[in-house]
Order: C-alpha cells, then structure tokens, then sequence
C-alpha cells in the first residue's frame, strides 16, 4: 500500500474537479491513470506530493497521510517521490546538469564531485549525454521531457509520478520515453503513476490501468480488462468512438 | 553569476556607502580635521537659528553651530558652536543671532559687548559660556512697525478733526501766555522765598491757599489737557492770570519765613520749573505745535507736574513741623 | 431595471472585495516571506545575484534619470527665481528636491518599471510553466527560493541606488549652474548646505528601503498569482508595475505625512 487515495474532493470555486476518487498504488507497479484533457489527472496527481492538499478525504503515501504532515516532514517525504512534469518544467536560468543535480543539492548528502557524477549518469540514462552545460531554451521538446525524467530520477525517488510524458512527442520519441518509464521500473525497481491520455502508452507501461472520468475512477484494471470492458464510457474514450461515451453518460 | 558581478555589486554598494557619508559630512559642514574648539552661549530664546548655520565674526564665517538644547532649568537655551582655532575673540564677547539673509537663513555673530548697549544679555552662570541675544527677525519687526503705523494713523485722524486755523492760533497764543504766567509764578517764588522770614500764625491757611492754587493750576491745565476739544482758550488764560494773581496775594499773607519754608519754596521753584521746562519744549521745534502733538507724554507731564505739587503740599498740610518749625524761644 | 440600477453598486463591491483580497494576499505573501528568513540555505546564495540583478543593472537607468532631473531642476529653480530671489537658492532647491523627492520616488517608479515587471514576469512564467511547483516537489519553499532573494535585494539595493542617483542628481545640477547659470561654485554649495539636515539622508533611506520592499513584493505577490499562460504573464506584469508604481506614490505621501 505505497500510494492510497480515499474519497478525494477537491474544487477551485465553482469547479468541482475531484469528486470522491480513490485509488490505491501497489509496490513496484505503474499504474497509468487515463483521462480526458481537463479531467483532473493532473490535479490528482499533484495531491500525491501535496502541492494540493484535498478539501475532503486524504491521501497516504509510504505510510504518511500527506494533508496533516508539517511542512518539514513534507519535503523529507518529497525526497522520495519524483515528479514529471508535462512540459518538464526546467528552470530556464540553470543548465541541464544545474537542474538535474537541484534535487541532489537540496539534500545535502552529497558532495559537489558525488552530484556531478549521478547528474551524469542520469543524463546517461535518459540519453542526454553529452548535453549537460546547454539550457532548456537550447533543447527540443523531447530532450526537455527526458532533462525532466533525469531531473526526477536523479535523488533516486522510491514513487515516480508522471504527468503526460509522451504528449506531444513524435512517435519515436514517445517510445524512447515509455521504454525509459519501463526501465525506471525495471531497473530501479521505482513505483510509478502514469497520466495520459495517449492509449499506445498506457497499454506499453502500464500494469494496471484507471480511468478518471467525472471526477471519480471509473475503471481500474489490467490492460487486458481494459480491453474487454463493456463499460461505454470507457470504451469509447480507449476506442476513440464519442458515440458510445455520449450514450453511456 | 560570476566574479566580476558579485565584485561590481560589492563596490556600487561600497560607492554608494562612500559617497552617503562623506556628502553628509561634507553637507553639515565637517571640517576635514582642521582644528576647531567648542565654545556655548545662552539665549532668553534662539529666534530660527539652527545646527549648521553660519558662526561669523566681523563679517567672516569662523564656524558653525552644532547643537541647540533647551536648557534644563527651563529658562536658557543653550547653543554650542564651533569656531576655527586660533581665531581670537573681542573683549567681553556676546553672541547675537539675527537672519542672515530675508529668506530665513539665520546665523550666529560674534559681538564685542559694547556695540549692544542697550541690550540686557542672560547671564551665563559658567565662566566660560558666553552670553547671546536674539534679534527680533523681521516678522517681528514688521509686527512692530505695523502696530506704529496704525497709532500714527489715529493720531493724524485726531490731529485733522481737532485742529483748525483757530485753534492753532489759539493755542499758540496760549503757550505765550503761559510762558508769562510760568516767569511770573518763578520769580514770585523767589520772591517769596526770599521774604519769608518768619513764621506767621496762618501758615495753615497759606498753605491751604497754595492748596487752592494748585487746585486751580491743576483745572486751567487740564482745561489746556481738554483743549483741543473744547474752545475754551480764552477762559483758561484769565484762570492762570486769576492763579497768578492768588499766590501773589498769598504770598503778602505770609509774612515770615525760616529755613525749612526755604526749602519747601525750592521744591515749589522746582516744580514750576518742571513746568516751564515743559513749556520750552512746547516752544522749540517747528512752530511748537506740531511738537506738542507729537509728544503724546506731554500732558501727561504737566498733569504730573501739577500732582507733584498738590501732593506736597498735602503734606505740608499734614506734616507743616517737618518744613516749619516754630521758633518761640 | 433593478439589475441596471444594482449594476454599479456590485462593480463596486466586487472591486472592493478584490482589493481586500489583494491586500490579503499581499499581507500573507509578506508574512510568509519573514518567515523563510530561516531558510538560510534557500536564499542565501541567491542573495547576491538578485542584488546584482535588481541593484547592479538598474544603476544606469537610475544614473540617466538623475542626470537629467538635475539638469531640469537646476535651470527652473533659476527660472522661477529670476529676480526675486537669490540665485543660491538654486542649490537649496536641487538638493532638498533631490534628496527628499525626486531621488527616491523618481528611482523609484523606474524600477517598479525595470525590477517589479521582471520579477513579476520572471515568476509568473515559473508559475504557469509548473517551475514553482517543480520547486516544492524537490523540497525548495518557493517563498525562500523565490520571493525571499528578491525582497532582500530590493531593501538592500534600492537606497544604494538611490543614494548613486541623488548623488549624481545634485552633481549634474551643480554642473549645469555652473555652466548655464553663471553661477560659482561657492554659490551652488551655500545653497546645498544652507537647509541641509542629515535627516533629509535618512529621510530617502526610509523611502528606497520602503519602495524596494514595496515593488519587490507586489512583482512576487503578481508573479505567484499568475494564471493562463502568456497571457496571464502579461497581465500579471502589468499589473504589478501599476500597482507597485501607485504604491510608491500613496506611500510617498505617507512619509511625508508621517514624517516631515
């Protein structure tokens, strides 16, 4: 039970954005969370870190329930996730390797020598060797995302969360992105949650799949069980088919 | 963020630091080590003088005022300075404060006492601190000048209504006459003094008569007092003669005379000469006339004058033993 | 007809409560600010490269418009004084002016300009970029990170500019009379030194420290609320260098009431 959501309610003024949605991570998994543009994937997501905190309900993660943690306990938490960001979010100011190694510095675990090592290596493993002194202004849409990734994975965070990281992207990179989560997975054994929209990628990384739609889950389940549904709702957004989600809702 | 821009950022602050603190000094007039000394006065009150305005002596700025405090007791101000070293001081120095230009700049002036006799200075209860004085400054001046004017005003308003051709007339005639009357009451009176050489047995009712006398001195002036209202000119001339014509009467009365009666004379001389002093003034400057208006304390004195006597010989009435002694034996 | 007559009444209501809430988030931006004071290690080294940004790179603006609010003063002080008044007055009138107002105000409004629109865009495209949020999830308090640096420098910088523009202010002043006006420099000097008072130094030390503070944290307050993209910066930037240059002038008006 790494990551657990119960019942969360969560509305900017009049917009109710989350209304009741659970959902529960298991050790080790990706779990790829589907939804529409403006279904709130991202909102959830951010309640994960607690850069949201949720009107009602709440949310554990490794044990902790994120809406009464101090602020200090928080960012101590923090150290354990990463978070992707959909347009990866680089600081414009710093180089790549400023920005991977930022995490690193925070924790001050590490010398200067120990943090130039592991930016390297995690540039190395999203294939940006080589590209460490650029800036993010200097970089393609697809070297952003994987500086993002690098930038995520480089406190080496038990929970990865990441927020539509193949849209937008060319085919090639999108793949090169999905076999990265895969490895993250794989490798260093990170447990992770995906949001996207993008069917091909949530049926190549994800074990289990949810789909949030009207601000509660409406499935979860392997890609298999994805497949089968019947539910209109969910067909209709996995098969691209309007018709069958206008007549489910 | 490189060395050169962390060192520029360092010196614009140093910069900035350097040029705040030596344009305060420089701007309150520091002296960049020349020597100085601290000297104080004390003031009744300061006017608008303020810490750095000028210390000049003879013109010459010397140095300027650093501090003004109210002094505890409550009734001094106390202004420190400082002057330039070596630069020497006139004998019994005063300190006078005064607006060094119209535009409310004031500055300090180092005086010889002398130059300011009129002016009373605090004293200072230390040896060392010098005395000093505030001028009025021009508010006040104004204020003052203002308050003349308009006395002037009233006063040539009373003038115009009061005086005709014929009054003016009148009351030149009127000073000649009295001129008479005043020479004929001092040689009179000398007169007297000089026969009366014994003591008569109505002393008491002499004394009443020049009483009486004064009496009528006292109305016929203040009918001159009343003058210029009333046109009455003529009346008075013939009251001071009827006057004259009293004391020389009296003055056959008394028969005798002795040491102290001289004296009392001499008082009474001494008066008429008050009066006829007066007189003189009246009579000098242009025409008299425009002097006696002039003078606004002039009837006041001859009233004076008149109460003077009257009060003397109240006491003679009183105490006739202090000027008259009876000598039986 | 009843909306029509209610319509202005609840334009002004909702103006107000803005305003209030503006004020409020104003005052909690600020008091969140005093409070990453202890986060030394978030804005420590940043101290010094805002300070460059903020202080450094504004001195030639703020020179440039010294210079020329010198020159201005000296010729219409001897314009205005033609005749009736002494020309020496000239130097109390560009010093006083310089010192107590045009110095600090006029610095002042140019880097509410420079220094609230940069930061204010600065964070805004941090906000709508998700760089803020990318902060808190590696454990920097934005408010320390962000915010903090930037106020620092503004109270430290802004006087020390201002103390370079009013410097260079009465030297330019002082140059023109001598040059245009025919006058000496004894004369210029008698002027400055007449009326000065070391408070009229503290006097616009108390007014930069207050505008630097002001602008810096009216650019933040815009910035973090920045919502919608490139067009929400834009607003934002506006925004902030509206209010921060209305800032400075009620706040003007408040230490020469208070004050003098």
């Amino acid at each position: 039970m790494s990551i657990q959501m119960n019942e969360v309610y969560k509305a900017f003024g009049d917009v109710r954005v989350l209304e009741g949605f659970s959902l529960e991570v298991e050790e080790g998994e990706t779990l790829v969370v589907l939804g529409r543009s403006g279904s709130g994937k991202s909102v959830m997501l951010k309640h994960i870190v607690g850069l949201l905190l949720p009107d009602k309900g709440n949310v554990w993660v490794d044990g902790q329930q994120i809406s009464n943690l101090p602020t200090k306990e928080l960012y101590l938490l923090r150290r354990k996730v990463g978070y992707v960001f959909q347009f990866a979010a680089l600081f414009d100011s710093m180089s790549v390797a400023e920005n991977v190694g930022m995490g690193l510095e925070r924790m001050k675990e590490f010398s200067r020598e120990e943090i130039r090592d592991r930016v390297e290596e995690c540039l190395t493993l999203v294939g940006l060797e080589g590209l460490s002194d650029r800036f993010p202004a200097e970089l393609s849409g697809g070297q952003k995302k994987r500086a993002g990734i690098a930038r995520a994975i480089a406190i080496r965070p038990k929970y990865l969360l990441y927020d539509e990281p193949t849209t937008g992207l060319d085919p090639l990179t999108k793949a090169v992105i999905d076999r990265l989560i895969l490895r993250m997975n794989r490798e260093l054994g990170v447990t992770g949650v995906v949001i996207t929209h993008d069917m091909e990628s949530a049926y190549r990384v994800g074990d289990r799949i949810a789909m949030l739609y009207g601000g509660r889950r409406r499935f979860l389940g392997t890609p298999d069980e994805l497949r089968s549904t019947t539910d209109g709702v969910v067909k209709g957004f996995v098969e691209g088919r309007p018709e069958l989600l206008e007549n489910a809702s | 963020m490189n060395r050169t821009r962390e060192a520029l950022v360092g010196l614009v602050i140093v910069v900035a630091a350097v040029v705040t603190a030596v344009g305060v000094l420089w701007l309150q007039g520091a002296t960049w080590g020349r020597p100085q000394v601290e000297m104080e006065a004390v003031f009744d009150e300061v006017g608008l003088v303020r810490s750095g305005n000028a210390v000049k002596l003879r013109g010459v700025q010397v140095g300027r005022v650093r501090e003004i405090t109210v002094d505890p007791a409550g009734d001094l101000v106390r202004v420190r300075f400082r002057i330039d070293e070596g630069v020497t001081l006139p004998d019994q120095p005063v300190v006078v404060l005064s607006p060094e230009s119209l535009f409310g700049d004031w500055q300090a002036e180092i005086h010889p006492r002398t130059r300011f006799p009129r002016v009373r200075f605090p004293e200072p209860r230390e040896a060392d601190v010098l005395p000093g004085h505030a001028l009025p400054d021009i508010s006040q001046l104004t204020a003052a000048a203002d308050e003349i004017s308009e006395t002037m005003l009233v006063l040539t308003e009373r003038v115009g209504i009061a005086f005709s051709e014929d009054t003016a007339e009148n009351i030149a005639s009127l000073i000649d006459n009295i001129e008479d009357v005043t020479t004929q009451l001092a040689t009179l009176v000398e007169q007297q003094a000089a026969s009366f050489t014994e003591v008569t047995d109505d002393l008491r009712q002499a004394t009443q008569g020049i009483g009486s006398a004064a009496n009528q001195a006292r109305v016929t002036l203040e009918r001159v007092d009343g003058l210029l209202a009333r046109d009455e000119v003529e009346s008075t001339l013939q009251d001071l003669a009827g006057l004259t014509a009293n004391l020389r009467g009296l003055s056959a009365e008394m028969d005798g005379t002795n040491r102290e009666f001289r004296e009392l004379a001499a008082q009474v001389e001494s008066t008429f000469a008050k009066v006829e002093g007066m007189l003189e003034v009246v009579e000098a400057g242009d025409g008299s006339l425009g002097r006696l208006l002039h003078d606004p304390g002039m009837a006041e004195e001859m009233e004076g004058a008149v109460t003077e006597l009257q009060l003397l010989l109240a006491d003679i009435r009183e105490n006739p033993r202090r000027y008259v002694r009876l000598s039986i034996f | 007809m009843t909306e029509r007559i209610l319509a202005p009444f609840s334009t002004i209501g909702r103006r107000a409560v803005a305003l209030a809430a503006g004020i409020g988030r104003w005052g909690m931006l600020t008091a969140e600010t005093f409070r990453s004071l202890r986060h030394v290690d978030v804005w420590g080294r940043l101290l010094l490269q805002q300070m460059a940004k903020i202080g450094l790179d504004s001195v030639p603006i703020a020179v440039f418009i010294a210079i020329f609010t010198g020159i201005v003063l000296s010729l219409q002080a001897s314009y205005t004084f033609t005749g009736a008044v002494p020309l020496y007055f000239v130097g109390v009138l560009v010093g006083k002016t310089m010192m107590l107002e045009l110095g600090p105000v006029l610095t002042g409004l140019a880097l509410s300009g420079r220094v609230g629109a940069n930061i204010a865009a600065e964070i805004g495209t941090m906000r709508v970029t998700e760089q803020i949020d990318a902060l808190e999830t590696m454990a920097y308090p934005p408010v320390a990170y962000l915010v903090l640096p930037r106020v620092l420098a503004g109270i430290i910088m802004f006087p020390v500019v201002t103390a370079l523009a009013i410097a260079v202010g009465i030297g330019s002043g002082w140059l023109t009379a001598l040059q245009l006006l025919d006058m000496s420099t004894p004369e210029f000097v008698r002027g400055l030194t007449l009326f000065f008072e070391p408070f009229d130094v503290t006097f616009a030390f108390i007014k930069a420290t207050s505008f630097g503070f002001v602008v810096t944290t009216i650019g933040c307050l815009f910035g973090f609320h920045t919502r919608g993209g490139a067009e929400g910066v834009g607003t934002s930037t506006t925004q902030a260098v509206v209010v921060s240059s209305m800032s400075i002038l009620v706040l003007d008006a408040f230490w020469a009431v208070t004050l003098l």
